[in-house]
């Protein structure tokens, strides 16, 4: 069946490709690669929102999980909150953002939260990491350090942007990053478009930096748009969401959970898709030959984001190395996808993935965009018990198990 | 609004004003100094800001006060201000009646080229179908058309700074001419 749906793709591809030949070259868009069939659609990217949302105007009560699980809001006033990064004494917790430029910091104590804005007026600053007490702040045209931040609130950055080599382009290049087991920071580079011959080699990869910024390493291509990933527990692979490209109809393409095996390894963009199937509109011959496969497909258009291999105690023990991953929501689809927290459960060889809703209810249709919530990323406090942002509200719920001592009132 | 000197009353607005706390009466009524007393703006160069979307103009204003989008006079008027003001101020002018204001006179010619390049490059995909704006998208229909050109310029050529990069991408290798025609056919819509 998928077959049909790829030949007709192919088809009417050509009709776009003549269609853009009147331009110097194709415009880097979100809405690059529309088939006609698609032409009149309505699908837009769904609107963030920048004013705060008052935790009275948050239904985390609307939110389910599995029996035996709690969820509770942790702390709010965060608007676009995302990529959370934890302090090693889980006091302190940072969050990037994207189109309100800002870095929060949440300090949790004696149960209270408290929020305040680290740095503000960046360019899509997303990507934050912990090093041990630095703070790491990627925007698209920025990288900032701040030395000590854990415990000196009036750390200032220091300015590493010249040391990364970051590429002009800015679509798809907002960042999550992260410190790997070896002490490496990994960053990744998306497509500057939905579907296109890139414009340098620079992009649709994963690379790793010395935490100076030398040593660079290109670790993985063809890789659309990664921003999430995680180390697997027991190998310690890289293994990376992927979000599959647009406008190629309601059951195409999946969104990728991705493991790295070596480095190298080319994920397919922007030729080949998914479990081998070609672009209908970048066409090369052999398109797959050569191409690594995704560990698993995560559902199509559903905005695979931040993974979390479970290692915490809290939990019941069938969590344990189980991949967490937050699935913000689809907007390129006319049903909706995703808009929640599912469990993976895979081999550590990328086999018998299986995945299982964990946190629902943030959509309140299962045929109409009527969400109120998109969950976008996964941390594991040191009590075991995990955080979820959620971009839409600027909020962060905890979920914890069993008799865990809850969380006191913000 | 970008460089100096497009509002003159804007920049008198700014200095006067913006260092008190305001009712929202007084607050209104500074807006309406520059963006007219019904949203309907008369002054060359500021947008009309009567029936666009709500949350569009919470955007705008955010990404003003966070020095994100860039204007010297808007930011100092925005500065500091609360979430909840301006989720009220965009509640109030997104509730006023939009109505396209006299410019230069209408050239059907140039305004038939218009309608046919918004068609061809499918505005009304996010801008809806009669140009009134969505959500994040804003109403284009009868929106000045000095400040529609200024910004489809600025935006192409990615001098607008603020907000998504999907305009910059949406009018890309669009010309002038065709700029200036899109202005005159949206501006003069209902």
């Amino acid at each position: 069946m998928n077959l049909k749906i790829v030949a007709l793709a192919v088809s009417t591809a050509f009709a776009l490709t003549a269609q853009a030949q009147d331009k110097p070259k194709p415009p880097p868009a979100w809405h690059q690669g529309k088939p006609p069939a698609q032409a009149e659609s309505k699908l837009a990217p769904h609107a963030g929102k920048m004013t705060e949302t008052p935790a009275s105007q948050i239904p985390v009560s609307k939110l389910k999980a599995p029996k035996g699980f709690k969820v509770e809001l942790w702390a709010s006033g965060l608007p676009g909150g995302r990529a959370m990064a934890v302090s090693e004494d889980g006091k302190k917790v940072w969050v990037g953002t994207r189109s309100i430029g800002r870095v929060y910091e949440v300090t949790d104590e004696g149960g209270k939260r408290s929020v305040r804005t680290v740095i503000d007026k960046l360019n899509q600053p997303a990507g934050v990491a912990v090093n041990g007490g630095a703070l790491y702040v990627f925007a698209i045209d920025k990288v900032l350090k701040f030395n000590d931040i854990a415990s000196n609130a009036n750390a200032q950055p220091e300015d590493l942007t010249a040391k990364f080599d970051l590429p002009k382009e800015q679509h798809h290049n907002w960042k999550y990053v992260a410190f790997g087991p070896d002490k490496k920071l990994y960053v990744p580079f998306g497509a500057p478009c939905n579907i296109c011959e890139l414009p340098s080699d620079e992009y649709a990869q994963i690379r790793r930096y010395n935490a100076d910024g030398s040593g660079k390493e290109v670790i993985a291509t063809g890789v659309r748009n990664s921003v999430g990933f995680d180390w697997h527990p027991k190998t310690g692979e890289l293994w990376f969401t992927d979000h599959g490209r647009d406008w190629a109809g309601d059951k195409g393409f999946h969104d990728e959970l991705n493991r790295l095996s070596k480095a190298g390894l080319n994920f397919g963009f922007p030729y080949c898709h998914n479990n081998g199937t070609p672009d209908p509109d970048v066409k090369k011959e052999k398109a797959c030959e050569g191409m690594a496969k995704p560990a698993l497909l995560l559902g199509p258009h559903v905005a695979a984001m931040g993974i979390k291999f479970y290692t915490g105690k809290m939990f019941p023990k069938e969590y344990r190395n189980v991949a967490f991953i937050a699935r913000k929501g689809s907007w390129n689809r006319e049903k909706p996808s995703g808009f929640d927290v599912v469990t993976v459960r895979v081999g550590a060889d990328g086999k018998g993935g299986k995945i299982t809703p964990f946190l629902t209810g943030f959509n309140e249709s299962k045929e109409a965009y009527k969400f109120w919530g998109r969950p976008a990323y996964i941390a594991q406090m040191p009590d075991g018990a995990l955080l979820v942002s959620d971009e839409q509200v600027g909020a962060i719920y905890r979920i914890s198990y069993g008799s865990a001592k809850p969380a006191a009132k913000k | 609004m970008q460089a100096p000197g497009k509002g003159r009353w804007a920049w008198l607005a700014a200095l006067f004003v913006s260092s008190f706390a305001f009712s929202q009466g007084e607050r209104l009524s500074q807006c309406a100094a520059c963006h007219g007393p019904d949203g309907n703006s008369v002054t060359q160069g500021v947008p009309s800001l009567a029936g666009q979307p709500q949350l569009f103009l919470e955007n705008q204003m955010i990404l003003f006060r966070e020095e994100l989008r860039r204007s010297p006079v808007m930011t100092p008027i925005l500065a500091g201000m609360k979430d909840a003001e301006i989720v009220a101020l965009a509640e109030h002018f997104s509730k006023l009646k939009a109505r396209p204001v006299a410019q230069s006179p209408s050239d059907r010619e140039v305004a038939r080229k218009g309608e046919a390049l918004a068609k061809k490059l499918r505005c009304g995909v996010c801008h809806t179908a009669n140009f009134q704006g969505q959500k994040q998208m804003p109403r284009l229909a009868g929106q000045r058309e000095d400040y529609l050109v200024s910004e489809m310029l600025a935006y192409r050529d990615g001098k607008r700074s603020g907000g998504d990069t999907i305009m910059a991408a949406a009018l890309y290798g669009v010309k002038d001419e065709e700029i200036r025609a899109l202005a005159h056919y949206l501006s003069r819509l209902p």
